[in-house]
């Protein structure tokens, strides 16, 4: 990393001292500001002297003068927050001079003698004590620490003063009307001499506001009915009839998704199923309907769970639920814990494009190089969100999801652990009869085991039983009723191994054979106790007796020939039953058989002797899975006791009978959202390496803004920070601006998401703060500003310009006309259904994931899944590491970062879809179904032009028509298809004007 | 362009009656630079047209490949100290002990250059590589060194070399896209290691997974003569709608992308059809007629698509799982070889028989080594290991028959002029006529680049 600032440390360092000077031409690579507090954190011989500031001043200058003095409207313009503050002093000059109490203001006023500080409604005149610490600090030169730099990151703060995006708003209480918002336009369009074009007609302008508001087209009913109403309000009716469809919201709540990188998926290694993020988008949609005042709509998002901790059961839920907006932040990596930092990135990013317009994300190695945002900034909100517990989604090596929130009161949730954990003890107590016997098997074993061959497999070997056997293995006498067990130990392996068995019994005499490879096809399909030609194979833990691995294992690590038989993972015993290897965390074999130890937990393959005779037995041992660390062990015994074989019997009929399994856990409505945690500060990573941590930074609002610290104790301050935000002028600009994107193509700030240096400035300032100002005053409703913008002039203007226009003003950045625009991936998509009369327009809920406690998701087999449904595209499932080949094909959002804008692009694959894709001939042809009931093919072409364009075919278009239905070859279903293709696949329909 | 004069107008006008192929009309409306597949020149002049780029997923131990370690035959079983992520807080891996490499190692070429027995054959083509012994990365997970190899970023999605490629220099051919991506199964960092990201989505690299329909749409669902019938009918109405609309370029572009997505109909079954090539040819990539599978298919379809003009083919070989991430056993490192080693050679020997190889860049690698030590010297297995691996470079602009760079004495550390991924990617880019340092676009307030602030030309394997 090269700092090319060079010249500029040069013009710092002249402000400080020489002794930090040299530090900082030495290291050019850190930034000046972390380098000085470095500087200040390390040198022992400065701390001394700011210790008696530190324990006795700074508490009582917090205490008692920062409510005024602190922060950007410090009182009388006197901040006593930094050194700086002080020395430039107020109104009424530099507050202290150094060494003379005398001539201080500051030691004045706490004496109440010129002015009196603080006021008696700030809780009064200082004591003696207080006012006697002040004046020898003083006297003592004034030492404090709390240097402040000229320079906030990439900006001075005389610049982040003044930054154009920082300044209040404007009063904005008249009474408005979008001829305000045509005036200002027509400034800028007469400035550069443009005129602009005349008003669309009516039919494209119900087509433009329904796609902008609902994301769909209009119904050809729709559209007459607005033909025929001449009345001078005609379309404030159209607009307000599709505000308040709940269509509104499942398109602006989309608007929303696209900017806080909404997936269904954690975007970790396994990129694991989010099967409760739905709730979030779902309260997304459903905010935009209500109209929530966008103030409360990112209050909620923010802090919600703490807000709301007090309301009752529903609002309570909800204000949970809405912080799905912090706990949807992107999980790295394989363990998610080791890459916490990058996710924390990802929070601090998110939520300074989305809400402030700033890329704070850029301050996390370094101050930001062109913004007044510094590293230790980054690191005040790091403290906030590091205080908060987020939902954890789960990841390879520390399992299954946690810390999800429930959505019910406490006390309701008790009760349903209770019930819970009643009818678990009644389990349990059903089990120990089970336990009981297993206790007299243990027994019956421990007087009837003779060994017959025991022994070590090493890492990755095979040992046949008759290398290690003590007698003969080759002429067994057994009664009915003995068994014959094999034993696999992990050998103290903390891990245990996968264990291949090969396994062959043969009765002397008959030859009858018995193979453990003979269980392989049916494996799961009875229980863990089965029967083959009389005798009887029993699948078992016998670390203390006998228990049976009862819990039936399908599709193991996602492979459909895996199944298997366990007590939770391990011990376990499972089969490859296909006829080719499989590689999962190791490579199995074809058509083999395993067993697998749990940690310090032995697991049995025993047979039960079906009748008298001798016994010949084969067998071999091996280790499958040669990662382990040291192998296994195994040990084969017979058991001479008949009462010992009929109890496994008994007790592996129990155990496949078992109809009552566990009782399940109570369905808890849970949120994936956030909740407080133990409240820290976080210390600054330097170059972003959280190995190297720096100077602890308090928790904090960013300094350009103030810097006001988290004071409410016990809180992680994340409601002080959605104060902060919300009242900050850039929370409005940059909202207004984006609805005036989402409805013009075009921001009046054409970076929506980058207020800062580097984006690109207003192209009508005063119509952006005029908006904005609109939508403060008017409590932060949305609806309005939609009803506003879209009675404009400036937004019922024709799409098509004329050369003039073209010219000089290519880009439409003065709008001297409506920019045309392509749906996007949802739109199209919807409309297309829309066309075959499949679209299903109720609210989708959670997806069909697979269970929890299914999830076998690593890096070698991670999730991955296309669900496919006739409802909104809104509620496509949308995974972050594999993204949905239809949304990446058509430009839809990032879900892996804010998308403030859609790109918008015209490439081949596109058109493919247009040809050949199945989705897009199986709407044309249920379209041409619909088609077909009219009674002739005039009618046929006015039902599907009325159906898709909202108008009547022309002439010229009837004769195409029929031309083509002429000469296309096939059936009237045929003919009728290949039309509808066409008409979808038209620029008309995929464009709006 | 604007405005269209009478004459184009009636042009346009006349045109709605033609035929499918509308001569010439789209090209002039799209002669205003909004075109995204419009080739582009490079920086410099370029020594390579087009690169192969050949990933092995998983990690490729380079000690039992094409970093020779006598010294681990010497000193196996003995204890050595390292501060490696691998192992570092890993239960079992308190103490560490070198493991001998299990293939011999072997002098080859005029050059040289020794290679172990697993890849018999890339041994016959080693002068014509340039061997880099001295490759690091920067992570030690699968994920991110996967990420990192494709986009230079360890984390984040960026968009990838082949679609920074694609964005640099345009296409060549219209029927085909210029970043083609064949993989019969996903990499651990999914489809981020051929995303576009923020480019324009033009360069996002076209997926082909061999089989029956390698690229998704592309087999017409109707026969071409009614497809044509359907599409003549479409121009025209777009012809109308765009004439209407003072030939808005976007909507041009639009019904060029219909032409040349019914060139691609036929194009890409062309480039995946091998009828035509020798039984030499396709027993020289172990090839049986008719397979549409395997390596060799792979190696043969990116001769094939180079020749079109596709300017990016990368080839992955396996997918997340059954590669060579060989924790549990080295001797998978065979039939792994095995898969690509035949093919690969044959490729390399291809393109050179055609003249192709002058062109066209070879590039071979994987995202991390594996280590030369284990917990125990006789572990079957070899762990991740980010600090040292191989990676090969053949072809255009590449100094035949070298090795660069070098391991320490057991293939721990690269300690002679080491190769960053960023390196590695500055000199790919280098050849393709790119400044890497220049090769950016403005997203999000800055300018990005494939190299984020890092990167050195390799100039010793240059010629």
């Amino acid at each position: 990393m090269i700092n090319p600032r060079k010249a500029r440390n040069t013009r710092k360092g002249t402000k400080s001292d020489g002794g930090r000077m040299l530090l900082f031409s030495c290291i050019s690579c850190l930034s000046w500001l972390s380098i000085l507090l470095v500087a200040t954190s390390l040198s022992a011989a400065d701390a001394e002297p700011f210790a008696f500031f530190e324990n006795k001043v700074r508490p009582l200058l917090v205490e008692r003068c920062y409510k005024c003095h602190s922060g950007t409207k410090a009182g009388g313009g006197l901040s006593l927050e930094t050194a700086t503050g002080w020395q430039k002093g107020g109104e009424s000059g530099p507050a202290i001079v150094v060494g003379k109490p005398g001539d201080s203001l500051l030691i004045d006023a706490i004496n109440y003698r010129s002015l009196e500080m603080p006021p008696k409604d700030a809780g009064g005149k200082l004591s003696v004590d207080e006012i006697a610490v002040i004046t020898k600090w003083v006297a003592d030169g004034a030492p404090d620490p709390r240097i402040e730099s000229a320079e906030l990151g990439g900006m001075t703060r005389e610049e982040a003063r003044l930054w154009w995006a920082f300044q209040p708003l404007p009063q904005n209480d008249t009474d408005p009307t979008s001829t305000n918002i045509d005036a200002f336009i027509q400034a800028q369009l007469d400035e550069r001499s443009l005129t602009a074009t005349g008003l669309a007609d009516k039919r494209t302008l119900i087509r433009r506001a329904t796609y902008d508001l609902a994301g769909l087209p209009p119904t050809s009913e729709d559209v007459d009915a607005f033909l025929a109403d001449d009345a001078t309000d005609a379309f404030d009716k159209v607009i307000d009839r599709l505000l308040e469809s709940p269509q509104y919201g499942a398109h602006w709540g989309r608007h929303w998704l696209d900017v806080v990188r909404y997936a269904d998926t954690a975007g970790e290694n396994t990129d694991r199923p989010l099967p409760h993020a739905w709730r979030y988008r779902n309260w997304v949609l459903d905010a935009f309907n209500r109209d929530m005042p966008f103030d409360k709509f990112v209050r909620m998002q923010l802090s919600g769970d703490i807000t709301d901790s007090e309301s009752a059961g529903k609002q309570q839920a909800e204000g949970v639920i809405a912080t799905g907006y912090l706990a949807i932040a992107r999980r790295f990596g394989h363990d998610i814990d080791k890459d916490i930092h990058l996710m924390y990135e990802d929070v601090i990013d998110n939520v300074g494009k989305n809400l402030l317009g700033l890329t704070l994300g850029c301050a996390r190695c370094h101050d930001h190089k062109y913004d007044a945002i510094t590293s230790t900034d980054y690191y005040a909100l790091y403290g906030i969100f590091a205080s908060t517990r987020f939902s954890f989604p789960g990841c390879e090596p520390k399992g299954q999801p946690r810390d999800l929130v429930p959505l019910l009161k406490k006390s309701k949730v008790d009760g349903l652990m209770a019930d819970y954990e009643k009818r678990v003890a009644e389990y349990e107590q059903q089990s120990q009869l089970t336990a009981n016997e297993t206790g007299r098997l243990k027994q019956l074993a421990a007087e009837s085991f003779r060994v017959l061959a025991e022994a070590t497999v090493g890492e990755g070997k095979s040992v046949s039983l008759q290398q290690d056997s003590s007698g003969p293995l080759d002429r067994i006498p057994m009664r009915k009723g003995e068994v014959l067990q094999l034993a696999v130990l992990p050998n103290g392996n903390h891990g245990a191994d996968t264990t291949r068995i090969e396994l062959e019994i043969t009765h002397l005499g008959t030859d009858v054979q018995w193979n453990v490879s003979e269980l392989i096809p049916a494996f799961t399909k009875g229980g863990p106790a089965i029967r083959r030609n009389g005798a009887t194979w029993c699948l078992l833990d016998v670390t203390d007796g006998p228990v049976y691995l009862h819990e039936k294992k399908g599709a193991i690590d996602g492979q459909s020939s895996l199944s298997g038989w366990a007590i939770g993972g391990t011990p376990s015993s499972i089969v490859n039953a296909s006829s080719d290897p499989v590689s999962v965390w190791t490579t199995l074999p074809p058509l083999s058989f395993f067993v697998h130890p749990g940690v310090g937990r032995n697991v049995a393959v025993a047979w039960v002797c079906p009748e008298d005779g001798e016994y010949q037995v084969q067998g071999v041992v091996s280790d499958a899975h040669p990662a382990g660390l040291d192998g296994v062990s195994f040990r084969f015994e017979h058991f001479a006791s008949p009462e010992y074989g009929d109890g496994l019997v008994a007790l592996g009929a129990l155990a496949s009978a078992k109809a009552s399994p566990r009782p399940a856990a109570p369905a808890i409505p849970v949120a994936y959202a956030v909740a407080e945690a133990e409240p820290k500060n976080e210390r600054l990573h330097r170059r972003g390496d959280p190995e190297q941590p720096g100077e602890e930074v308090p928790r904090r609002w960013l300094s350009a803004f103030g810097g006001q610290a988290v004071v409410n104790s016990g809180g992680s301050g994340r409601q002080e920070l959605a104060e902060w935000i919300v009242e900050h002028p850039l929370f409005a600009r940059v909202m207004v601006n984006r609805i005036w994107h989402w409805h013009f193509g075009r921001g009046l700030v054409a970076t929506p998401n980058d207020f800062g240096s580097r984006g690109d400035p207003p192209t009508h300032p005063e119509l952006l703060d005029w908006l904005a100002a609109r939508f403060r005053a008017g409590g932060y409703r949305v609806k309005p500003i939609h009803r506003l913008i879209m009675k404009s002039t400036a937004y019922q203007r024709r799409s098509t310009a004329n050369a003039m226009q073209l010219e000089g003003d290519p880009d439409n950045r003065w709008l001297t006309r409506f920019a045309r625009r392509r749906l996007t991936a949802e739109e199209l998509r919807d409309s297309l259904l829309s066309a075959s009369g499949r679209l299903d327009l109720s609210v989708g809920e959670a997806h069909p994931f697979p269970p929890e406690a299914s999830w076998t998701f690593t890096q070698h087999n991670p999730f991955n899944a296309v669900y496919d449904s006739n409802r909104r595209s809104v509620f496509t499932m949308v995974q972050r590491q594999r993204r949905h080949p239809y949304l990446a094909l058509f430009d839809g959002a990032d879900p892996n970062s804010s998308t403030a804008t859609r790109q918008s692009t015209t490439v081949p694959t596109q058109a493919l879809y247009f040809l050949n894709a199945p989705f897009f001939h199986e709407q044309a042809a249920a379209l041409a179904e619909s088609v077909e009931q009219k009674s002739d093919d005039a009618a046929r072409c006015e039902f599907i032009f009325r159906r898709l364009f909202q108008r009547e075919p022309t002439v010229a278009e009837q004769e195409v028509a029929t031309t083509f239905l002429a000469k296309y070859p096939g059936e009237l279903h045929e003919k009728w298809s290949a039309y509808a293709r066409i008409l979808t696949a038209s620029s008309e329909f995929l464009y709006i004007d | 362009m604007y405005p269209l004069s009478n004459t184009r107008r009636s042009f346009l006008r006349s045109a709605v009656t033609g035929s499918l192929i509308l001569p010439g009309i789209i090209e002039q409306l799209l002669a205003d630079g909004r075109d995204p597949f419009a080739m582009r020149e490079p920086h410099f002049p370029a020594r390579a047209k087009n690169v192969i780029f050949l990933f092995m997923t998983g990690g490729v131990s380079h000690v039992d490949t094409f970093d020779p370690k006598p010294a681990l035959h010497r000193d196996v079983g003995k204890e050595i100290k390292a501060d490696h992520p691998e192992i570092k807080d890993r239960p079992g891996y308190e103490r560490i002990f070198l493991k001998q490499p299990q293939w011999e190692f072997s002098q080859n070429g005029e050059c040289g250059t020794e290679v172990s027995t697993l890849f018999p054959h890339v041994a016959t083509c080693i002068d014509d590589i340039a061997m880099i012994r001295s490759m690091h990365t920067s992570h030690s997970n699968h994920y991110n060194a996967t990420l990192g190899m494709h986009t230079g970023s360890f984390a984040f999605s960026r968009p990838s070399l082949g679609a920074w490629v694609s964005y640099g220099l345009g296409t060549e051919n219209r029927n085909l896209p210029g970043f083609v991506v064949i993989a019969p199964k996903q990499t651990y960092a999914g489809t981020q290691v051929y995303a576009n990201d923020f480019l324009p989505a033009a360069h996002q690299g076209t997926l082909v997974v061999p089989g029956a329909e390698p690229i998704a749409n592309v087999k017409p669902r109707v026969p071409t003569d009614r497809q044509r019938l359907e599409l003549e009918t479409l121009q025209a109405m777009n012809l109308a709608h765009l004439d209407a609309r003072h030939a808005d370029p976007e909507l041009s572009a639009r019904m060029r992308s219909f032409e040349t997505a019914f060139g691609m109909q036929m194009a890409v079954p062309d480039a995946f059809d091998f009828s035509k090539e020798s039984a030499a040819t396709l027993s020289g990539y172990a090839l049986q007629p008719g397979q549409t599978t395997g390596f060799g298919w792979q190696c043969l379809a990116a001769r094939r698509l180079v020749e079109r003009g596709v300017r990016f083919v990368e080839l992955i070989d396996t997918g997340s799982s059954g590669n060579w991430d060989a924790h549990g056993d080295m001797m998978t490192h065979v039939g792994l070889a095995k898969n690509v080693d035949q093919p690969i050679a044959a490729l390399l020997k291809d393109l050179k028989h055609r003249g192709m190889l002058d062109e066209t860049l070879v590039v071979w690698t994987t995202e991390f080594g594996r280590t030369p030590f284990n917990n125990s010297a006789d572990a079957k297995g070899r762990e991740h290991h980010p600090w040292a691996f191989t990676s090969w470079l053949a072809g255009a602009g590449v100094k035949p028959g070298i090795v660069h760079g070098a391991t320490d004495e057991y293939g721990l550390r690269a300690v002679e002029q080491p190769v960053h991924v960023h390196d590695f990617h500055a000199t790919v880019l280098h050849l393709m006529g790119f400044d890497h340092e220049r090769l950016t676009f403005r997203h999000a307030g800055r300018d990005y680049r494939l190299t984020d602030v890092q990167g050195e030309v390799v100039r010793p394997i240059l010629v």
